[in-house]
């Protein structure tokens, strides 16, 4: 099954031209927990690989590659948006299908603006944090 | 998740990871995750669903 319809490639492909920066995926693989009841018989981790790949052929500045049991990654399958090949600490933990995929293209395309879409005042909230915050967000694919 | 996203590539001091509930049923269970999006700051389950942009801040930064 393709990953995504031909209408969404070439939406998904006019997001990409408009990059600044390169985005480097990488995606870890190790021991995966048994999923929830219902998942089926997925490979989770050769989709990662399928869903990175289908992605990078949607923009020359999207690339990614695969690690085994990367720094820093403690679940699999995981993918780390890194802008310019930096971990600047963004990461989506398990396989982003359905809906969820968007999520993924959203972050490849924001992490690949020079400047934020945050407002002002976010911005400036953000500039005065003088903690490390550490944000999970617990989504579903519907 | 994109404003999770967005505070992380912005602040070096934010890191955010967003995690397929149904693939991860053990943490899932830790967290009570019930309904989503469902947000931990710090370990700490803090609230669901979706709000405003300038929402999201004044929680993160509060918890």
């Amino acid at each position: 099954m393709p990953l995504l319809r031909p209408e969404e490639q070439a939406k998904v492909r006019d997001w990409f031209a408009e990059l600044e920066r390169p985005i480097e995926l990488l995606v870890g693989l190790g021991p995966e927990e048994t999923p929830r009841a219902g998942s089926g018989d997925v490979d989770f981790g050769a989709e990662m690989i399928r869903v990175c790949e289908g992605l990078a052929e949607l923009g020359d500045r999207v690339t990614y590659r695969v690690e085994e049991e990367p720094e820093g990654f403690p679940r699999f399958p995981a993918v780390s948006i890194r802008p310019d090949g930096r971990d600047v600490g963004v990461r989506y933990d398990g396989l982003p299908w359905g809906y969820e995929l968007g999520s993924l293209v959203g972050g490849i395309v924001e992490a690949g603006r020079e400047e934020s879409t945050l407002r002002p005042d976010s911005l400036a909230a953000l500039g005065e944090i003088d903690r490390d915050v550490a944000l999970d967000v617990f989504v579903t694919p519907t | 998740m994109l404003l999770a996203f967005r505070c992380a590539l912005v602040s070096e001091r934010v890191a955010a990871t967003a995690i397929e509930a149904n693939e991860f049923p053990k943490l899932s269970q830790e967290f009570g995750v019930y309904a989503v999006p469902r947000i931990v700051v710090d370990g700490e389950p803090r609230w669901d669903g979706a709000v405003p942009e300038a929402e999201f801040l004044r929680r993160m930064l509060a918890a």
